[in-house]
Formats: C-alpha cells, sequence, structure tokens
C-alpha cells in the first residue's frame, strides 16, 4: 500500500524545490527530512516551543503546525537563508558575540524570531523583547543575553 | 610555555580572550548560529527509515494482546516490532561497572511496572506513516493496582540506603535539649530536565559493528552498553555526537529506545531513525525523583546550631533504583557538634529516575536553607548573618580543611551588590502597590568529582592545531575551552586550533556530568600539548634542517604560532615554516591525566563506568564549589502570583576558563532553579499513575519574560587541589540554592512559608 | 497524523461547500488542528485551506465599530491602531495570547474555534473517555487532575474549559459573528456543554466564520483585559477579565459596565451581575470587590481548580480599579 503523494513546489531560502509529499507532512519535516535543512529544529512538535521558527512571506511562524502544501506561492525563510552573500545577518553576530545560547537547539528559532521581533518594532525594550521573545523556550537559560542580542542588533537596525 | 595559575585575586585571570581564563566567543557559535551545526539525528543517510514507539497506557499489570495486523497492512510499514520479536539482547551492566545478571533484556515490556513504557515499535519509509501506523496498534493488558506516588497509601516507608545515612555526636539528645527548636518537612516534586532537543537515535548496522548518532553526556559508557546488550565487542560500537541539545543529566546512559531502534536496524539492514516524542520525554526516561525531607534544628538563642536531624525519602521505580543524596548539602553547610542524616528510597511503578542538574544538592540544599531561614525569624537573626555565625570552617563530615571555600566572600560580595543591608526583615514590610517585596537569600554548593580522560593533540603542516577527544559539548564549552587550552600551552592563536568531539573514535573520556568535564579534559588537553611542544622544540633544537639548529639554544619560545629562541636575537619562523623545513607533515602526542601505572582494564573502566572517579574528600581536603544567591520576588498580594524580579549570585568555581561561559552556565542554572521554585511539577493522575502535564504546554519551564536581569559574580580562587589548572565545578553549582532563596524571599514578601515546590499562585492567595 | 487529502478552496462558498462533506475539516491557521490532528483528535479525511482566500482578512474600524475578516491574523488585529484606540481590550486579549509566532499564523476565526487545553481531551490514546470526543464514553477529567478545568458553567459530562482569550473579550463587548448571512451573538455562538460537551458552537454544517462585528461603545473605548497566570507569558489563563468602563461626567459614578471571564468557564463568560451590581455605583475599591465576587456565583470546583473561584473576582475587581486609575 501506498499514500497519495501530491506535488508541492516550495521557495525556500530563494530556491525553488518541487517535492511529492503526503499532504500531512508538515512544513518542518519536509525541511528537516526531504531538503536536509535541518537548521530548523523539532523541539516539541506542537507548538510549544519555538524552536521550529521559520519566515513564512517575512513573518514568524512555526513550521511544526504548518502544512509544507499550505506554504506553496509564499516565501519560505530559515535559519540557512538568512546570511547574505556570506555575510551573517547583524542578529547572528549578536547572539555569538553576548553568548547568547549554549547548547544551540533553540537558536535557530531564536534568531528567526528576533529578526522578526526587529522588524515588527516590538523590541523597544527590554521588558517588551521579553514578552515578544517568550514564545521561545531556551532551557540551557540563556534568557538575558538574548535580550541582550535582540537589544543590540535592534539599535544597530535603528542607527 | 607553562600556563601560569595565579595564585590571587579574580579567578576570570584577566587573560587576553584565547588564553584560559579569557572570553573568548564559543568556537562552535558560527555553526550554531547559521544551523550549519548537525545535531545527532540529523545525518542525512541513504536508505533511512523511521521508527515509532508505542507505550503502555497503564502503570501496572501485564500485557494480554497486542494486535498488529492494522499497522502491519498501513501503507509504508517495515516492521512492527513487540515484546516477542526482540530476542537474544543481554542484559547490560550498570554505571558503576557492576557486572549484570546473565540474562535477556527486553527493552519491549510485557511486565508494566509504569505508565508510558514502551511496548511496541513501529518501522516506516517516511516517518508519517510510521507515526500513522503505530496509532492503529491495539494493546490490551491485565492491569493491576500500582503504587502511583510517595504519598500512595501502598507505598510504605520504604527502603533504608545505609550508605546514605552521616551521624556524628548525638543528635537526637541535643535536639532535645536545645533551647531553640524548629521542625518543618520540605517537599519536591517530580522534576524534568526537558532538554530543547528531543531524545533519539539513529542506529546503522555494517556486518557486526553499529553506528549510533544519538545526543550523548557519555559516548564511551553509551557504546559500552550498545555492546553488552549486542554482545559484540566494545570496539564495534561506535557512538557519535557532535552536538547535543541539552542535556541536565538525561543524556548519560543509554535507555531502552536506543535498543529498540539498534535492533531493527539490524533487522531490517537499513539505517532506523527513532526520536522520542515531546510526551515520551516524560516517561522515556527519568526526571528528578519526587523528595520528602524533615529538617530539625536545635540551636541556642544566638543561633548557634547545636544539632541538626534529617530525614530523607526520594522515590524510585518498581525494579530500578535512584537514590537522590538529600543529606549532601545538610551535612557540609553548617558546623554542627551533633548531626543525623538518613534516607529510605520508596519504589513506586514510575520509570526508573534519573540525574537532573545537580542531583542530591539541589532538593538537599532546599531543606537545609530553608530550614536555616527559619531558624533565623525564630530567634531574630538576619538570614545572612546566621548563615555566617555558623559558617563550616572545615568539612563537618569528612573532618578536612576545604580545598578553597569562598563563601564568605560570596555572601559578601552578593550581599553588597544587592544591597541586602537595606532591607527590613519584618515580613510583608516591603511593598510596592500590590506587589509585595520580598528579599531571600540561600547559599549552594557542589562537590569537585574528578575523573580521567585523554587527548590527541596534532601539529599539522600548516601550523594549524588539532585537538580530539570523545568528550562532548551540550553547551557547557567544551569545544572553546579546549581550544584555549591548547592555544596557550603551544602559543598559537585560537583560531588555528580546530577540537573535534563527540564520536567514540577519539580519545577517551568519561562522562559528561556533575561538573567534571572542563577539569579532567583541560588537564588532559594541557598534558597533550605540552609533549607536543616539547617535540617541536626538541626537534627545532636538535633537527639538523632546523634553522634554531646552529643557536645552540636550550629552549625556544613559541608564540602566536612562531618561533623564536627567548632572547630574540636568532631566527623568527612560523611553526609550518619549521615543519616544513625539517621535513615533517605532523607532531602528534597524546595525553591523558592517568596515573601512570593504569592498566588496559583500568582505562576502560574509567572511560565506561563511573567506578573510577575520585572522591571528593580524597587526600587531606575536601573540595566543592560554593555560592550565594540573593533573590528578590514581587509577589502580588490579590493573585499570588510570584515573579522574581532580581538575582544577584556571587559564585566560587575556583578559576574559570573562560568567564564569559561560565558566567552563561551560572545564570542557565540560576533560571532553572527559578523554574524549579515556581513552575516545575510532574503532576501525576492518581487513579492512573500518569503524568499529565507531559509536554511544554502544560509542564511549564520559563519563558524569556520570566526571567529579569540577573547579576554572577565570580569570586572563586585558584584551586590546586581541585584540578590541573586550578578550576572546579561551574554547570551544577549555580542552581543550589536558588529554590530555597526564592522560597525565603516569598516568605518575606507574604509572611508564608511555602515548603513545598513549586510556589504557585494557589499556596499563596 | 491519519492521512487526508489537501484541498485550497478558490472561493469561500466553494470552501463552505467542501467542508460540509462528511470528514471534511477548514483549515486556516492551524494552531488548532494541525496540534489536534497530531494528538490524534482531529481525523479529518479532507482539509480545505481557506488562508490564500482573498478579502476575509480586512480590518475595518470606523465610528459604528469594527469588522474584522475572519482570516485576518491574530498579531494583525492586535497591533492594528484602530483596534488598539477604540477596543484596546480586543488588542490586550490577543497580544496576550500565544506566542508572536503563533498570533502570526492563528486567524480570528479560527481563534474562536479553538478546543479546551483539557489534557484528558487531547490524548486519546491514555484516555479513552471524553464525552466531547465521544459522546457518551464519559469524562475522564472529573476525579483527575483539574488544576485548570472550569468553575463555571460545568456539566456532569464535562468541566473542559473554553481557553481562548479574545473571545472573553468579544462577549464583553456584544459581538456578532457573521456566518455568511447569518449573525449571531458570540454569547448565543458558544454552547454550554450540558450533556452534549461535543456540541461547542451554534454552527450548522456549511457554515463558515466570515467575519466578526464589535459594536463601537464608550465602554469598549475604555477597557483591559487583565490575564493571570502561572508564567509570565505564553500560557493560556488561570484566570482573566475582559472589562470595560463608562463613567457618567462626574468621572466617578460608573454609567456602564461591561465584564467577562475567561480561563475559568465552558465557554467565554458574560458576568453581567457584577455590572448590574455596579451600574450606578461610584467606583470605590471596597464595593468593587465585593460586587465582584458575583462573577463566580454558582461556580463549582472539582479540587484542584478551586483557586479559580478565589482568583476570578480579584481578577474582575483588579481589571475595574485599573480602570478607574487611568482617567
Amino acid at each position: 500500500m501506498t499514500n497519495t503523494t501530491i506535488s508541492v513546489h516550495l521557495d525556500i531560502n530563494g530556491r525553488h524545490h518541487d517535492l511529492a509529499l503526503e499532504p500531512r507532512v508538515t512544513l518542518l519535516d519536509a525541511l528537516r527530512d526531504r531538503l536536509g535543512l535541518t537548521g530548523t529544529k523539532k523541539g516539541c512538535d506542537h507548538g510549544q516551543c519555538g524552536a521550529c521558527t521559520v519566515h513564512v512571506d517575512g513573518e514568524r511562524v512555526l513550521a511544526c503546525l504548518t502544512l509544507a502544501a499550505q506554504v506553496e506561492g509564499r516565501a519560505v525563510t530559515t535559519i540557512e537563508g538568512l546570511a547574505r552573500e556570506g555575510e551573517t545577518h547583524p542578529v547572528q553576530a549578536a547572539f555569538l558575540e553576548q553568548d547568547a545560547f549554549q547548547c544551540g537547539y533553540c537558536t535557530p528559532g531564536q534568531i528567526m524570531s528576533a529578526v522578526a521581533c526587529i522588524r515588527e518594532g516590538h523590541a523597544g525594550s527590554d521588558e517588551e523583547i521579553r514578552e515578544y521573545m517568550a514564545g521561545n523556550l531556551c532551557r540551557c537559560g540563556a534568557y538575558p543575553h538574548i535580550v541582550s542580542a535582540v537589544r543590540q542588533a535592534a539599535q544597530e537596525a535603528a542607527s | 610555555m607553562t600556563v601560569h595559575i595565579k595564585s590571587h585575586g579574580d579567578a576570570s585571570d584577566g587573560a587576553f580572550a584565547e588564553a584560559v581564563g579569557g572570553r573568548l566567543s564559543r568556537v562552535d557559535g558560527p555553526a550554531k548560529i547559521t544551523g550549519a551545526a548537525r545535531y545527532a539525528v540529523e545525518q542525512q543517510l541513504d536508505g533511512l527509515v523511521h521508527a515509532v514507539l508505542v507505550d503502555s497506557t497503564i502503570a501496572a499489570g501485564r500485557v494480554r494482546a497486542i494486535e498488529t495486523a492494522r499497522a502491519e497492512a498501513a501503507p509504508g510499514v517495515l516492521k512492527v516490532l513487540t515484546p516477542d520479536s526482540i530476542v537474544g539482547l543481554r542484559t547490560a551492566s550498570d554505571w558503576f561497572g557492576t557486572p549484570p545478571p546473565d540474562k535477556p533484556y527486553f527493552p519491549l515490556a510485557r511486565d508494566i511496572t509504569f505508565s508510558g513504557q514502551h511496548v511496541a515499535a513501529v518501522v516506516a519509509e517516511t516517518f508519517e506513516q510510521a507515526v500513522a501506523a503505530a496509532a492503529l496498534i491495539e494493546i490490551s493488558y491485565d492491569e493491576t493496582p500500582a503504587i502511583v506516588d510517595l504519598n500512595d497509601a501502598k507505598a510504605g516507608d520504604g527502603i533504608p540506603v545505609d550508605a546514605m545515612t552521616k551521624e556524628w555526636g548525638d543528635a537526637p539528645a541535643a535536639f532535645a535539649a536545645a533551647p531553640v527548636r524548629i521542625c518543618a518537612a520540605y517537599n519536591t516534586p517530580r522534576e524534568y530536565q526537558a532538554p530543547m532537543e528531543p531524545h533519539g537515535l539513529i542506529a546503522r548496522w555494517e556486518d557486526d559493528r553499529l553506528t549510533v548518532w544519538e545526543p550523548s553526556q557519555w559516548l564511551d559508557g553509551m557504546a559500552r552498553t550498545y555492546a553488552e546488550w549486542f554482545s559484540v565487542p566494545f570496539e564495534n560500537v561506535r557512538l557519535v555526537s557532535p552536538y547535543i541539545g541539552g542535556g541536565f543529566g538525561s543524556k548519560a546512559l543509554a535507555l531502552s529506545h536506543g535498543a529498540v531502534a539498534a535492533y531493527a536496524a539490524r533487522m531490517l539492514g537499513r539505517p532506523v531513525k527513532l526520536v522520542l516524542t515531546r510526551p515520551q520525554t516524560f516517561t522515556g526516561y527519568g526526571g528528578r525523583a519526587a523528595t520528602r525531607q524533615t529538617v530539625t534544628i536545635g540551636a541556642a538563642q544566638d543561633g548557634l546550631i547545636q544539632s541538626i536531624v534529617h530525614r530523607g525519602v526520594n522515590e524510585t521505580s518498581i525494579d530500578g533504583m535512584w537514590v537522590e543524596p538529600l543529606g549532601s548539602v545538610t551535612s557540609i553547610m553548617y558546623a554542627t557538634p551533633n548531626f543525623s542524616s538518613r534516607q529510605n528510597v520508596v519504589r513506586v511503578n514510575s520509570v526508573v529516575p534519573g540525574a537532573m542538574r545537580a542531583p542530591g544538592e539541589n532538593p538537599s540544599a532546599f531543606g537545609i536553607e530553608c530550614a536555616i531561614d527559619e531558624l533565623a525569624y525564630e530567634v531574630g537573626i538576619d538570614p545572612l548573618e546566621i548563615r555566617l555565625r555558623n559558617y563550616a570552617e572545615q568539612d563537618p563530615h569528612a573532618r578536612k580543611a576545604w580545598s578553597t571555600r569562598q563563601l564568605r566572600e560570596a555572601f559578601a560580595t552578593g550581599a553588597e551588590r544587592f544591597g541586602w543591608a537595606a532591607r527590613t526583615p519584618k515580613p510583608r514590610s516591603m511593598r510596592d502597590g500590590n506587589q509585595l517585596i520580598g528579599w531571600g537569600v540561600a547559599a549552594g554548593t557542589y562537590p569537585v568529582r574528578r575523573a580521567h580522560g585523554e587527548a590527541i593533540v596534532r601539529i599539522l603542516a600548516d601550523g594549524s592545531v588539532e585537538v580530539e577527544s570523545s568528550s562532548i559539548d551540550m553547551g557547557q564549552g567544551t569545544y572553546t575551552i579546549l581550544a584555549q587550552t591548547a592555544a596557550e600551552t603551544l602559543g598559537v592563536p585560537a583560531d588555528s586550533v580546530v577540537v573535534k568531539l563527540g564520536d567514540s573514535r577519539f580519545p577517551r573520556a568519561g562522562v559528561t556530568g556533575g561538573s567534571r568535564l572542563a577539569g579532567v579534559m583541560t588537564g588532559a588537553v594541557y598534558k597533550a600539548a605540552t609533549s607536543a611542544l616539547d617535540q617541536l622544540v626538541g626537534l627545532a633544537i636538535s633537527d639538523p634542517r632546523s634553522p634554531f639548529h646552529a643557536l645552540q639554544a636550550n629552549t625556544l619560545v613559541v608564540a602566536n604560532g612562531r618561533i623564536a629562541s627567548p632572547r630574540g636575537d636568532g631566527p623568527d619562523v612560523s611553526i609550518a615554516e619549521l615543519l616544513s623545513g625539517i621535513g615533517l607533515d605532523r607532531i602528534e602526542a597524546s595525553g591523558d591525566t592517568m596515573p601512570a601505572n593504569s592498566t588496559a582494564e583500568d582505562r576502560y573502566k574509567n572511560y565506561t563506568t563511573i567506578s573510577m572517579a575520585l572522591p571528593h574528600t580524597e587526600g587531606d581536603y575536601s573540595r566543592h564549589s560554593w555560592c550565594a544567591h540573593f533573590i528578590e520576588v514581587r509577589v502580588d498580594e490579590d493573585f499570588g502570583t510570584v515573579r522574581v524580579s532580581r538575582v544577584v549570585s556571587a559564585l566560587d568555581s575556583g578559576r574559570l576558563y573562560n568567564p564569559k561561559l561560565a558566567e552563561s552556565q551560572w545564570k542557565g542554572g540560576i533560571i532553572m532553579g527559578i523554574g524549579q521554585a515556581l513552575l516545575e511539577e510532574g503532576i501525576v493522575d492518581r487513579r492512573h499513575g500518569r503524568i499529565v502535564n507531559n509536554n511544554l504546554a502544560d509542564y511549564l519551564v520559563p519563558t524569556n519574560a520570566d526571567i529579569p536581569d540577573i547579576e554572577v559574580i565570580s569570586v572563586g580562587i585558584p584551586d590546586p587541589h581541585s584540578s590541573a589548572l586550578g578550576g572546579k565545578g561551574v554547570g551544577e553549582l549555580a542552581i543550589v540554592g536558588v529554590a530555597p532563596a526564592i522560597a525565603n524571599a516569598v516568605f518575606h514578601a507574604t509572611g508564608k512559608r511555602i515548603r513545598d515546590l513549586p510556589i504557585t499562585l494557589e499556596k499563596l492567595i | 497524523m491519519k492521512d487526508f487529502s489537501y484541498i485550497r478552496a478558490a472561493t469561500a462558498d466553494a470552501a463552505r461547500q467542501a467542508a460540509a462533506l462528511p470528514g471534511a475539516m477548514l483549515l486556516a491557521g492551524g494552531t488548532t488542528l494541525i496540534d489536534l490532528a497530531k494528538c490524534g483528535v482531529a481525523k479529518p479525511d479532507s482539509l480545505i485551506d481557506i488562508t490564500h482566500l482573498n478579502g476575509l482578512d480586512r480590518i475595518e474600524v470606523d465610528e459604528r465599530g469594527a469588522t474584522i475578516g475572519a482570516l485576518a491574523k491574530m498579531s494583525h488585529v492586535a497591533d492594528h491602531a484602530g483596534i488598539k484606540s477604540q477596543f484596546p481590550a480586543i488588542s490586550e486579549a490577543l497580544w496576550q495570547a500565544a506566542s508572536a509566532q503563533i498570533r502570526n499564523m492563528a486567524t480570528i476565526g479560527g481563534n474562536l474555534m479553538q478546543r479546551t487545553r483539557c489534557p484528558y481531551f487531547r490524548d486519546p490514546a491514555n484516555f479513552p473517555a471524553c464525552n466531547k470526543r465521544n459522546p457518551g464514553s464519559g469524562c475522564s477529567a472529573i476525579g483527575g487532575v483539574t488544576r485548570g478545568h472550569a468553575v463555571l458553567g460545568t456539566s456532569e459530562a464535562c468541566i473542559a474549559t473554553y481557553p481562548g482569550d479574545l473571545a472573553a473579550a468579544l462577549v464583553a463587548f456584544d459581538a456578532m459573528i457573521h456566518l455568511g448571512e447569518r449573525r449571531i451573538s458570540v454569547d448565543a455562538f458558544f454552547l454550554l456543554p450540558g450533556s452534549t460537551p461535543d456540541r461547542e458552537h451554534a454552527m450548522e454544517p456549511g457554515e463558515m466564520i466570515t467575519a466578526i462585528e464589535i459594536p463601537a461603545s464608550a465602554t469598549a473605548r475604555r477597557s483591559t483585559y487583565v490575564k493571570i497566570r502561572d508564567r509570565q507569558s505564553y500560557e493560556f489563563a488561570a484566570a482573566s477579565a475582559a472589562v470595560g468602563i463608562e463613567f457618567e461626567p462626574d468621572g466617578r459614578t460608573i454609567r456602564d459596565l461591561r465584564v467577562a471571564l475567561g480561563g475559568v468557564a465552558t465557554k467565554p463568560w458574560r458576568a453581567r451581575a457584577v455590572e448590574d451590581a455596579l451600574k450606578g455605583k461610584v467606583l470605590e475599591p471596597e464595593a468593587i470587590r465585593a460586587a465582584s465576587l458575583l462573577a463566580v456565583e454558582g461556580a463549582v470546583d472539582h479540587g484542584a481548580n478551586r483557586y479559580k473561584i478565589e482568583l476570578a473576582p480579584r481578577v474582575v475587581a483588579r481589571a475595574i480599579l485599573k480602570l478607574g486609575e487611568t482617567t
């Protein structure tokens, strides 16, 4: 027996991918298992941790609760697509400088969330950063340094 | 070059970033911020298939029947495994290396001792197919009554653990005679490590050789277990774990899901990937055991302790044994002429509990550090002052001098930075509108665990350096501090050092747990690098092709990757130029910290068991890290919600190999402690013996919004008795004492003494 | 997840028709549906994706009120200038819900349709009995771990809490749900569990939420949403209150008041008894606290959720007093 697959055309980090997928395949599993883009992490698979945060049409969303088929025709950006021409994104650089991670597993999701947080205009104060980064759990406890990194990158973006 | 250990002052050395003690940014950072870091189960292998587990829904009983036909007929399914399909595995030894009983091992269970035990597995071509087919398996049971938790009437008093008994003087009599007496019970619930990366693995067989990609805190220990399960030589098992997405104690041992995946891989002749679902991570291995303690303190009116009587209980599983040493802090934190601590374990129908950040010390400190706060209020002495009055000038249990104990400095520095002197002692005396404000203090400690490790250091033809070790980096910074150690020892820039970890083919290391790895591995790399440097300088002096040959020098200086004479009057060449000149493509040296006469068997035992670890009270000294936490909470008077608003912690981890990374670990421990104090609790449905909040929406860990700025201050000094380079433990220490500091602050804020963690709003409303 | 087919709807009418077929379900943001499909609770045969429909995500605010398209994202509504100024409680209820990522996915229509977080409802493999999932099978929650369960509007068949924040704010301000041509109040849209907890909404097969309409009012303009929970963020409410207030010209006497509760009831819970007790009264803390107790009239606890009966009135009182402070 086999399952019915559908043809799905995905635009990920500016590249087109044609996949034959079962409709139930999530964007997260398509990225990790089919495309080898393992920078997007699976922490809970139920929208409870934020490790799978990616951008769809520039907005941060959770890949674990998004069907791959749903994002056909939309632009998906993952952590692998954040750097431009080999130059790390200022948020990535700030995370390294501030030591805003330890094990690194939540880090791609944190960074994708932070980039969007700044773009949304929700990085105006430490309190606002904490609230708008609360959807990305970090069990190593890098939170104070994540706040520092987002603050630093937001200030750089504003200057 | 030699590593100079400063004997005084700030343990962060003030060194330049690349040297030991410097604030070098994580060398594995670029891979982690770009998504390039490939964690164990992210390997992309040809022919990979996916396994999904089906777990028991009862806590006690026996599997009557398993209906697999629908799952077997489902699309993509390659194999359905049940308890009967796994034959020929042997029980493995435990982590002490105790020879195992000669009996078969069944990673899928027919006899059920806890809810969530693995019963069946489905292997399919795709993850989605395996998940869907697993839902089609129907299991029926003959259920028997379960002991659901410590409070179950059937649980009884448990089994005394004599090895935990610590007694001196006559504690009960001294307590009875004491003018001031306090007695209280302190409880901690089941808590879970909840690393962001779930447990899982990819297993692949090539003939009788097994490769396992699995997040691991202990490659060699896990390799031993797989080898014993499958009756293959230890050398035939390779564990690969380049990055680990958090462990906190939970990833040190091979677990039954690993046996299932490896078995399926051998059966199918294909690599099998199996990852626990988030709910399965609450029963696939044990979190911190629930504990109960009673602490009684007898004291004089001036607060001087005369007696401590401590009784502890922790839960363990029906057929496994976990002892959470509850008297570990109680017995050393304060001076007392009379002391008694005893402990029982109680069997309940749960997965066997396991190690979670500072096992033992963490709940132990919750008892004694709350109790001394209660004593302070009983006698009307400041909680900080009473700790200083009862300061233990030596280890009261081992009766040995402390190797180093900067706890007095931690209290002084922390209090000053926190502004403790401005505290008004009376409960409910500080407020801001609806918010009651409380300030609490507590101390923490963790023993220095020491073991041995091996490393290879290679100087390559281009002057770059390779370091190899089977130790791991789960975020503590092993990659970085070993690069710093090699760089400083050899006199090369840190960015010319490549550290390779997480492969059991590399020189071996013991378990990464108990905050021992940094001390062990910096020592091993230091030795290997020193040996490589000696070879390099020796060749430069003696080889006829060397430009230094004519110099007749006794020694040479290597700095910034270049070699020169000490007086600078001769040639000055790069390491690459020298090696090319003398026709060598590499210099390689291995180093280890094992005693010189160690046998191969000693080495095997050292790296694959914990039986060779050195006691922290070996020789003349008692070795521990120390800390003091000063914490402010705000409690909403109407809602009972507690928020931590300020933390100042002063910590003594001896010399810090990299303060930037050590500070991160300390803050992480404090944050996990905030979760423990206020949020975290595995809640059991007592009808079913099952954890119902087995996910990250219901088992609450702190979010970014729960955490204020945290100030950590190093007050350590290099401790030559604790490690080769002067460091003590970092990672476990900082969580110890956080929960009692918060509970004490909550008492100060509200006048309510909460002795059951977590301190949730209904306990204060 | 069980296998299903995926259909991208071309028009709203086509979506409604497709979704009326047995086994079909509408898919919008997916934050509830995909989650529950993974739990084995939702078992659709086909999903009708409506996220690509045009024109259903508009947010319009004028002097008569706000009309929010069913496909407007929670985050966009929360940040909308008109919503923030005319309906602060709506904005606050939204930005305090879930996480920034989920608010970028979840739609307003889908938000109303979110299901309970009852752990027994969400785990069919371990707890087959659930009257909401499987009518007549019993309730696993009663007698179990009930810390998050409802104290208001419960029945012997179900004590599951309606978890949403937005709906509490909507019910306070008499919002209407547009089901195509049909209009229904939010209060009437949500059903009490009674003996049929599987029926959660007054929606018929083939109907689909197309918009939400919130009438403008003085109470909505001066409103707030206070949400109390164990964690500071990213958690459902232990208790919450949507409150709006209008004063007489003296600035002290309450002319109109709206109070609704979240996190404590089986549906978004309008607390009219509190409103009635305080209309015409002068804003005074003791009177507010006393009247707020009426919010939990008739509440029934199941052990571990007893604290909610204490907590909810305090949340109401805090919200009212907070609005009194801001003049």
